[in-house]
């Protein structure tokens, strides 16, 4: 190791290494900050900490295989990926998933949604230094575990959902468990949110900071939450419905204040609609089968794909794609995802320019990275 | 006008139109003069012969869907950098693991592997029997090598 030189008189400024092993980058994010004092000059964020390429091993593998890499991409919304993916392969191989397994998969998405976005919070809080929420957040969010846990034996890394449908029905032990969630949830998630919003000091460290123009959003292919914050009315829900979201009824919360405050509400205000739709979602979820018997178990690793597809969804995150190209063999041809992280990421550089080092860190906070879906 | 060689619909109902690479950034800035200004995606598709790459652009007003396609036999394409700034981490990311050169873009580093590494993953040529290691040097930069005991 060389030893740390000491800085010339004349400096302007000085080049600060900051991650990847550094609790307040949520995983393994490397900045590089040309600091003026405390002032953010220059921003180059370094990735690729976590790469395995997902595309390559998915590739190399049969078409239902490709599920357990897709769960490991946005590890904290697991089934949101997984709708994603299923959304392209369905439509390539042909194989449209029944009525009921399709309210299944909307009632477990907006579960995983709610999970992530109280990950989510609870992370926030800590990096601009309070602890409380989080463990408030995280009970509730173990709730929801359990019911995953419950419907497919599993907490995080689900693999729920398969080719045509889903593992397994719900029993009445799961609609039970869905229905006492939704019942205690919105109060204790008001108290959440006075946590947060009662506290001046969080009001005042985030209220005005990260300003992000809408026509710089889009340029930068932001989505989700932080474009809907930066006043944009996009969610694909409602502009490409997909699986029974046209069914719901539901709205899309925007904000026009642009900066990390209107980020923290659009994202509370997700979770309040979600249960409105876990609500209608329960009541109407119809009986028949859950699982398409032109994808036997056995039969599929003999599924044929040929042609290309596109499939857009809303994951927590933002805007999911799945871009798949079948050459009609038993393994895709080529997989492409289009990450929201990857995307809201690279506007970093351009929203912590000439800001505090200290307002850096909250506004890499609201961005909501997670790192298995940034490098993939 | 910009020449479109060709005009289809994927299996999802999305227009696909192909055209020669000298007529890209033409195509893209006419495309984005009619409201297509969201470049959602970049991707490289290795068809061994030639390489394929798509872009999907996204009409945020009117909620329209488009796919551009073109191809390349020598690995180099023009960048759309000057005209989205979305597209310059995703070609970073096509130049890292598909091997395309993009012309043009300011900053064509690798995204997530580092500088030295030897192929590019995602082609179908890539010999994945040979594994490589990641180390970090004395000023804090990633470099592969092919020697076990030199990684971590």
């Amino acid at each position: 190791m060389n030893a740390p030189q000491s800085i010339p008189e004349n400096a302007k400024w000085v080049e600060l290494n900051f991650g990847p092993q550094h609790p307040s980058t949520h995983g393994v994010l490397r900045l590089r900050a040309k600091l003026e004092g405390e002032i953010v000059r220059e921003l180059e964020p370094i990735i690729g900490y976590l790469h395995r390429n997902a595309e390559k091993i998915c590739e190399l593998d049969y078409y239902c295989d490709a599920m357990i890499y897709f769960d490991r991409m946005d590890y904290v919304g697991a089934m949101n990926m997984e709708v994603g993916y299923l959304e392209a392969a369905e439509k390539l191989l042909g194989i449209p998933p029944p009525e009921r397994a399709q309210w299944i998969r909307v009632i477990m998405a907006e579960l995983n949604r709610i999970a992530s976005h109280l990950v989510w919070a609870g992370a926030f809080g800590l990096d601009i230094g309070m602890l409380t929420p989080f463990f408030y957040c995280f009970v509730e969010r173990e709730k929801i575990l359990r019911i995953f846990a419950e419907a497919c034996g599993s907490r995080q890394e689900t693999n729920y959902m398969s080719i045509g449908g889903v593992y397994q029905d719900f029993n009445e032990k799961i609609i039970y468990m869905i229905e006492e969630f939704i019942n205690q949830f919105p109060k204790k998630l008001e108290d959440i949110f006075n946590a947060f919003v009662k506290n001046d000091i969080f009001i005042s460290r985030n209220k005005g900071i990260g300003i992000l123009e809408p026509e710089v959003a889009i340029d930068y292919g932001v989505t989700g939450p932080m474009l809907r914050a930066s006043g944009v009315e996009y969610d694909v829900r409602k502009a490409e419905p997909y699986l029974v979201y046209d069914k719901l009824n539901f709205d899309i919360p925007v904000s026009y204040k642009k900066d990390n405050l209107a980020r923290f509400l659009v994202r509370f205000e997700e979770m309040r609609q979600s249960i409105k739709i876990l609500k209608q979602a329960i009541k109407k979820i119809p009986d028949g089968p859950y699982f398409n018997p032109k994808a036997k178990k056995s039969l599929m690793i003999r599924l044929r794909g040929e042609g290309e597809v596109y499939a857009r969804t809303e994951s927590s995150k933002g805007e999911f794609g799945v871009y798949l190209v079948g050459d009609g063999g038993v393994k895709p041809y080529r997989v492409r995802v289009r990450s929201p992280t990857f995307k809201n990421l690279s506007v970093l550089p351009v929203l912590a320019k000439d800001q505090m080092i200290a307002d850096m860190i909250a506004i890499s906070g609201t961005i909501d990275l997670v790192f298995g879906e940034v490098d993939r | 006008m910009v020449e479109i060689l060709e005009e289809t619909k994927g299996k999802d109902g999305r227009k696909i139109l192909k055209v020669a690479k000298e007529n890209l950034i033409a195509l893209l800035s006419e495309l984005k003069s009619q409201g297509y200004n969201h470049l959602s995606l970049i991707t490289g598709v290795d068809r061994k012969d030639r390489l394929e790459v798509v872009y999907h652009l996204h009409n945020m007003a009117e909620n329209k869907y488009i796919v551009v396609k073109t191809e390349t036999f020598d690995e180099r394409v023009p960048s759309a950098t000057s005209l989205f700034s979305s597209a310059n981490w995703d070609e970073r990311e096509q130049y890292d693991l598909m091997g395309i050169v993009f012309e043009g873009h300011p900053n064509l580093k690798r995204m997530f592997l580092p500088e030295n590494w030897v192929g590019h993953p995602l082609r179908k040529n890539y010999d994945l029997s040979k594994v490589q290691y990641i180390n970090m040097d004395e000023n804090g930069e990633d470099y592969a090598t092919f020697d076990p005991g030199d990684g971590w």
